[in-house]
């Protein structure tokens, strides 16, 4: 201990001497005496390195105190050579085993990647680096097969979705299990307000810093997860984080970035017509909410109050001047004064250019016995909307000691702080953009005060605190209202971390044990200024959220050769895993007075708490053995004891329990045929898996009354206690106490293939997984009294291909460049849900939402279609999917919808939100010390239904409806009712987009549109620094995120998700807009 | 030393399955916050209200703007004005409320009841529970109704012809009526019974109205009205809920906040009160729909079933027997008893004029039904009215056929395979049973 923190405290010391260094010279050679070009020599512990010319020769620079050279060549036994006096070192590497690379699997286990049946991608830290993402789900796109990452919007702080292989649970969360140095760890999110609505949910790994990250292992098949047990169904996302090494000289490194956002796109907003009703204009004072109004161009100001068309008093303010507008209100051009109604932009100064600020340092280093890393980062973000804000500083310290060579002792806290102010979006008419974007052209949001509006309350708050908007107070709010009124406030702290004991009895017999937590508050403050459109009277929510996870595991392992031939390993182990999560939530209504908006300013106070809690325990063993190191078996067993399939009344340990088993065989068979240049190295891999899951929620087995609230969805609810009264109400629903654990069984087959030395290599993988007994939260007839019920019954296939193409086109000296594709392609298919049940709702709104159906892909888009030649008939008509005959027309002389398309009185399968494959594209080209990379991004298909286009529709505010209210009557393709082509002219006005198929119509399919993109997810450019005086290395890039993207998608950018991180996915209705960044970083070693 | 062995293994075994079963078992998966049951007290507010809501919710806005005292001129409610919105989906929420939070809730109360022999209780909850059948079967006909409620025992309820439903309803009213005639048992109703505050006699009175709203649709003119002269003696009879203030508010009045300008006076309605100068009962109704309304306040008080309907189906009843002294007295208590509601002045004026009294002799069936028509703003049992007898004359929107009944709601049409097709109802011809 004595020389541990003599260490620590020399580590100020160490960076006060000017570092002498010398240069040592060579040649690499292989097995035949041949050179390798462009093998990598790395001085250890430094960032000092280079790689060898076209005659296997090198030079590099030694840093004073570092003795150790780390040489290494793709498909060959990294060496080191401890130096001695001598400046010249020639070194001969051998061939092909760096197949032995060990790679952390399921456990932390540590296993040959050789004998692995079952596929596993890493992402290193650089990778991750790179990218420039703060959030490390972000970071991982493109960066393996078989993941899918969703950015929720682009809001700082906003959350994104994961899955590894799609989905694998019909309704449980399918995003992966996180692992932080061997802890499961939380990656929840929490939702305090309607998944439509409320503001963007963080998922919780943004807590984590991305420079603390080594590697990331992406575990993804069932036979990789299965020691996880349930926990692991939807995949396992590894994460070891970076510590000090043994013998590493104390290092600092300092990195310091400044990025700027901006909004992508815009939606095509219209600017000739004015806000009105059937071509009649409109005052704002009249509450109208549409813009069907008259041409802009035959419009004027009048400041008159006698003026004819002038609006009602209410308009005007005491001393008679006009309230909406400097200019004064609209009147018909040549009856005003003579002023022409201008036309305003409201979208583009309300927008800023966001910025992110990042610094981070990191100590480490270590002696002969101890290791200790400390980072301390700090990051500030201020998002593209105005007054959104997200903090973030971290603190991690992680250390090690080995008193005796076969004990050690390690552990790591993580500390985060996280400070997020959100803005209200989505389907709320508090909603940013739904205000925004529903704001006639005629009316200035920001009432002549341009961007300065944010700061400026004028702008939407009139001095009797009435509100200042196109509606007259009603309606929607003010965007300038919503970012300033109608904050969200989060703030999280969270530690996390663990404790390991390893001792090494003898290479048979090895205890570990890791110990982990995860402790997080979440502290949330919502607020509504009265007049506020979502919370007219005014209201004030809390929410603190605590959540506790604790990890503790017990691992016996050992390995050795049974006999020459036989290599053998086991692991035993026994879990401990508990889960707690406790909500209070407070809820102020009624607002005293404008201006204070706090819990002591409401009238009515009400409160509560929600506690969710559950625990597993698990056994599991492992065993592998390998044979002449060409075949390997591996077997394992796992029996997992969950808490969410107890009965409270009758309980009963054996229903709670689950078997599931799962073996791999690995086939080297390049071991067999033998390996030369061209072909490297070959593997086939087979594996079989069953998994288990629980109910995805606790207390699933039985069902319960609350005080829930009252209402119909036209005004707001109304909450218990109601008159001085709380009434209970039996919960919609329904319980059921005979759950037993859903069940997947995969089947995978892949082939890992190398040529050309290792340069190039494919890797491909074919799966197919069967989910039967899925526990569903089936839909009911309300007639049975419960909306609900929990019930084992659903049944899904999935199948998928990844493949993986690593190639390394140009290596030498001077010039480097790696090249790798990913690509994913998966697909589940609803078998079967309950009886009596086609569909099973997920997210969204009557008009479109996402279920389940019955033969479709999973989360299909759901919603009204136009009638179709055929609906209904027996024989043609047998899905739920859209009929394949004509569209229909309304031929009714008596119908207001005449001539327009008629209506199915069938909902149908109208989009699939699930793309077609994706591929991610990679390439870092490395040029002496400049360093350039970019990642290509193309995600084929996926529908989104574009409700903003849809709702925009209605109000008359898109591009879309100028361009066909005037167009020359033609009719719609279709046909009528007894089938001959329609001859119906019609003009797709006013009275076709507020129609059964226009916007807030019963008809979605008209807005779905596809969501597939090609991005330029990351492109940047780097240099490396010499080393000079004290520095050693470093580097300064520039990089840029999300910089370009094509989309046949009319809506801002189909990277978006109205649920956030949910499983409804495939919807957008007045989303955040994405961003595109660009990030500058200077990264100095010391 | 083996036996030895195996001794410990099973101990060892042991200990870990009883470790094992505290460490996730009791309670642990029991919703902490929320109980598995409650007592019949507790249930009683939330059965209320829901009912209370939902009737002056869904029911009163649909039916109201469908006989035109209000129309829909914004977003949803405008299509739902011409009839071409009111796609299943639009009544999900009346039947899921009617269906899950009230009658699903009296089912769980009325066993608790009976268990505790709480008669009384039992007797309120009937009474409840026939308002909830009838009011649900008067606008969707056939409903479930033997095969409902019951959970995971049947997931696809069959539907019942609503005669059954009806009678069952009027069965439930004189059970009720019997039970709170009797001994109260063990739990009484009290403060929490938030229509009458356990008091029998209102509850008895209330049922009666129930029972004639009910038989008045069937025809049944003489026991309508026998029934409705044995109910409501005065407006402090009425069967209603007072909503406290705008924390809690009631239903028009969070529309018209949180939906503002969707629905409004309809101008035919203002029309025909000026038929007959009404100016000071429009004064009260008419202005913009706000939070600024004179009716629609935050502290509403929401009526199901009240004094004035009643003379109304007294006038009606008597006026089609040939009484019309009795028809007269009835008619102009209950247009006395509209302008106490609404606070309105110069009934004495109002009721000077011969077009709204013409004397005994000469009323007409059109007037009174006209006359209840407008002390019924904002009651959903105007559209029972107006498909009963036609009055007040109406023409449908852009001379389209007014819907006579609701469709089902899309929950239904999509989970239960015991639901008519999808389509199969034409809610602009089929009218329901009592109807036809």
């Amino acid at each position: 201990m004595k020389k541990f923190s003599l260490v620590l405290s020399l580590v100020l010391f160490t960076m006060g001497f000017a570092f002498a260094q010398r240069t040592v010279v060579g040649q690499i050679t292989d097995g035949d005496g041949a050179p390798l070009i462009g093998a990598t020599i790395l001085v250890k512990g430094t960032d000092s390195g280079t790689v060898t010319d076209i005659d296997g020769k090198y030079s590099v620079n030694v840093p004073d105190g570092a003795n150790t050279l780390e040489l290494s060549y793709t498909g060959y036994e990294t060496q080191e050579i401890v130096l001695g006096v001598s400046n010249v070192v020639n070194a001969t590497l051998s061939e092909g085993v760096t197949l032995e690379t060990a790679v952390v699997t399921a456990l932390g286990v540590k296993r040959s990647e050789k004998a692995l049946g079952y596929s596993v991608q890493q992402v290193g830290g650089d990778d991750i680096g790179r990218s420039g993402a703060s959030n490390a789900v972000d970071a991982l796109v493109g960066k393996a097969a078989g993941i899918q990452v969703t950015r929720s919007s682009g809001t700082a702080g906003g959350g994104s979705r994961i899955l590894i292989r799609g989905v694998t649970s019909m309704v449980g969360d399918n995003q992966p299990l996180i692992v932080i140095d061997g802890v499961r760890t939380n990656n929840e999110t929490q939702q305090s307000q309607a998944e439509t609505a409320g503001t963007a949910v963080s998922n919780r790994l943004m807590d984590l810093n991305p420079d603390d990250i080594e590697s990331i292992n992406v575990l993804k098949g069932a036979a990789a997860t299965a020691l996880y047990g349930t926990s692991g169904a939807s995949g396992v996302i590894l994460i070891t984080t970076k510590k000090g090494n043994k013998g590493e000289k104390f290092s600092v490194d300092f990195s310091s970035s400044v990025g700027f956002d901006n909004i992508t796109n815009m939606i095509d907003l219209q600017n000739e017509y004015a806000q009105g009703w059937s071509g009649g204009y409109d005052d704002p004072s009249t509450g109208s909410s549409t813009s069907w109004g008259p041409r802009i161009s035959e419009l004027e100001y009048s400041t008159d109050p006698n003026h004819p068309n002038a609006p009602g008093a209410n308009a005007f303010f005491a001393d008679g001047t006009y309230r909406y507008d400097p200019n004064g209100f609209i009147v018909p051009k040549g009856t005003g004064n003579g002023q022409a109604a201008n036309v305003y932009d409201n979208v583009t100064p309300f927008f800023q250019t966001g910025n992110t600020f990042n610094n981070s340092v990191a100590i480490s280093g270590g002696s002969e016995t101890a290791t200790v890393r400390l980072s301390v980062s700090d990051r500030r973000e201020n998002g593209i909307v105005p007054n959104n804000e997200y903090d973030r500083q971290t603190v991690k310290l992680s250390s090690s000691l080995s008193p005796t060579k076969d004990f050690t002792i390690s552990g790591s806290v993580n500390y985060s702080k996280s400070e997020f102010v959100k803005i209200q979006q989505g389907s709320n008419t508090s909603g940013l953009l739904l205000g925004l974007l529903r704001t006639p052209a005629t009316f200035d949001n920001s009432g002549g005060l341009g961007s300065d509006a944010v700061d400026n309350p004028s702008a939407y708050i009139f001095p009797d605190f009435r509100q200042r908007n196109y509606r007259g107070g009603g309606g929607y709010d003010n965007p300038y209202w919503t970012v300033n009124l109608a904050k969200g406030f989060e703030d999280v702290d969270r530690v996390f971390g663990n404790l390991q004991l390893n001792y090494q009895i003898d290479p048979w017999l090895n205890i570990g044990i890791n110990s982990g937590y995860d402790i997080a508050s979440d502290v949330r403050k919502q607020e509504f200024e009265v007049n506020s459109r979502t919370n007219a009277a005014g209201r004030i929510l809390h929410d603190d959220f605590k959540t506790k996870v604790f990890d503790n595991y017990l691992n016996f392992t050992g390995n050795g050769n049974l006999t020459d031939d036989i290599t053998f390993n086991y692991l035993a182990n026994a879990t401990l895993f508990s889960f707690n999560s406790s909500q209070n939530f407070a809820t102020g209504d009624g607002l005293v007075f404008s201006g204070f908006r706090d819990m002591s300013n409401a009238t009515q106070v009400t409160g509560g708490n929600d506690i969710e809690r559950y625990r597993q325990v698990g056994f599991g063993a492992q065993v592998e053995a390998g044979f002449q190191n060409m075949l390997y078996l591996t077997l394992t067993a796992r029996q997992d004891y969950d808490s969410r399939l107890g009965n409270p009344t009758d309980f009963n340990l054996s229903n709670t329990g689950f078997f599931y088993p799962s073996a791999s065989l690995a086939w080297v068979f390049s071991e067999v045929l033998g390996s030369s240049d061209a072909f490297s190295f070959g593997k086939l891999r087979l594996s079989w898996a069953q998994v288990g899951a629980p109910p995805p929620d606790p207390y699933s087995t039985s069902s319960v009354f609350g005080p829930f609230s009252v209402g119909d969805g036209w005004g707001d609810n109304i909450n218990f206690p109601i008159a001085g009264r709380t009434g209970f109400d039996n919960a919609n629903l329904l319980g059921n106490p005979n759950l037993t654990p859903e069940l997947s069984t995969t089947f995978e087959i892949g082939a890992d293939l190398r040529f050309l030395r290792n340069r190039l290599g494919l890797d491909v993988t074919y799966y197919n997984r069967k989910t039967v007994d899925a526990i569903l939260n089936a839909s009911l007839p309300r007639s049975t009294g419960y909306a609900n019920v929990w019930l084992n019954s659903g049944e899904m296939t999935s199948n998928g291909i990844e493949v993986t193409l690593n190639a390394t086109p140009v290596s030498n000296k001077n010039f480097q460049w790696n090249s790798q594709v990913n690509f994913t392609k998966s697909e589940s298919i609803v078998d079967k849900l309950a009886p009596g049940i086609e569909r099973l709702f997920l997210a969204g709104f009557n008009t479109a939402g996402t279920y389940l159906v019955e033969g479709n892909q999973y989360g299909a888009i759901f919603g009204g279609a136009y009638l179709r030649e055929g609906a209904g008939v027996d024989g043609i008509d047998e899905s739920l999917n859209i009929p394949a005959g004509a569209v229909v027309i309304n031929d009714n002389p008596d119908s207001p919808e005449y001539g327009f398309q008629a209506v199915d009185p069938t909902q149908r399968a109208i989009g699939n939100p699930n793309p077609d494959f994706i591929i991610g594209w990679n390439n870092v080209l490395s040029y002496k010390r400049f360093t350039a990379n970019f990642l290509l991004d193309w995600r084929e298909g996926g529908d989104l239904w574009n409700g903003t286009a849809w709702a925009l529709s209605f109000f008359g505010t898109s591009q879309l409806t100028a361009d066909t209210r005037e167009e020359t009557a033609a009719p719609i393709e279709g046909v009528k009712s007894d089938g001959t082509p329609n001859d119906i002219p019609v003009v797709r006005d006013q009275s076709y987009w507020t129609s059964s198929v226009g916007g807030f119509g019963a008809v979605g399919e008209q807005f779905v549109q596809d969501g597939g993109w090609v991005r330029l997810r990351e492109v940047g450019l780097s240099y490396r620094l010499p080393d000079y005086g004290r520095l050693r290395g470093g580097s300064l890039g520039v990089s840029g995120r999300n910089l370009w993207f094509q989309t046949d998608y009319e809506g801002i950018d189909p990277e978006t998700s109205l649920t956030g991180t949910g499983n409804g996915q495939g919807f957008d209705y007045f989303n955040m807009p994405s961003t595109r960044s660009v990030i500058v970083t200077l990264n100095l070693n010391f | 030393m083996k036996f030895l062995n195996k001794i410990l293994l099973i101990c060892a075994v042991t200990l870990v399955m009883v470790g094992c079963e505290d460490y996730i078992g009791g309670d642990l998966n029991a919703d902490p916050n929320n109980p598995t049951s409650v007592p019949v007290q507790a249930q009683m507010p939330s059965i209320q209200i829901n009912l209370a809501d939902v009737y002056g919710g869904a029911f009163s806005r649909f039916n109201c703007m469908l006989v035109q005292q209000v129309e829909g001129v914004a977003r949803q409610w405008s299509s739902f004005n011409q009839y071409t919105g009111l796609t299943p989906n639009r009544f999900d929420a009346a039947w899921n409320n009617i269906y899950e939070n009230v009658l699903n809730e009296i089912r769980i109360a009325k066993d608790n009841a009976t268990a505790d022999g709480s008669n009384h209780y039992l007797g309120v909850l009937k009474i409840m529970e026939a308002f909830a059948w009838l009011t649900a079967a008067d606008v969707w006909d056939d409903i479930p109704f033997s095969e409902a409620l019951q959970g995971e025992a049947n997931f696809s309820p069959g539907y019942d012809d609503q005669r059954t439903v009806i009678n069952a309803a009027y069965a439930m009213i004189d059970e009720g009526i019997t039970l709170l005639n009797g001994p109260a048992g063990a739990v009484v109703p009290g403060g929490e019974d938030v229509f009458f505050g356990g008091n029998t006699a209102a509850w008895i009175k209330a049922g009666n109205a129930l029972k004639a709203r009910g038989l008045l649709h069937d025809g049944d003119y003489p026991k309508a009205m026998d029934l409705a002269m044995n109910s409501f003696a005065s407006a402090d009879d009425n069967w209603g809920f007072q909503y406290p203030d705008a924390n809690a508010a009631g239903q028009w009045y969070r529309f018209n906040r949180d939906r503002t300008g969707d629905l409004e006076f309809n101008p035919q309605f203002g029309a025909m009160l000026m038929e007959t100068n009404d100016t000071n009962r429009m004064k009260i109704m008419n202005p913009v729909f706000t939070t600024d309304h004179p009716y629609m306040v935050a502290d509403f008080f929401q009526e199901l079933i009240t004094y004035r309907e009643m003379q109304f189906v007294v006038a009606e009843c008597a006026m089609r027997a040939g009484d019309n002294a009795t028809a007269h007295t009835s008619y102009l208590n209950g247009i006395k008893a509209s302008f106490d509601r609404l606070g309105a002045a110069g009934y004495d004026d109002y009721v000077a004029q011969s077009s709204v009294d013409p004397g005994a002799a000469d009323l007409t069936l059109e007037m009174i039904m006209n006359q209840k028509y407008v002390a019924m703003f904002l009651q959903p049992e105007v559209f029972s009215d107006w498909r009963r007898t036609l009055f007040p004359k109406l023409t449908g929107v852009q001379n389209t056929v007014i819907p006579v009944r609701w469709d089902y709601p899309s929950t239904e049409y999509l989970f239960n395979s015991n639901a008519p097709a999808a389509g199969a109802v034409d809610i602009q011809v089929d009218r329901v049973g009592w109807n036809r």
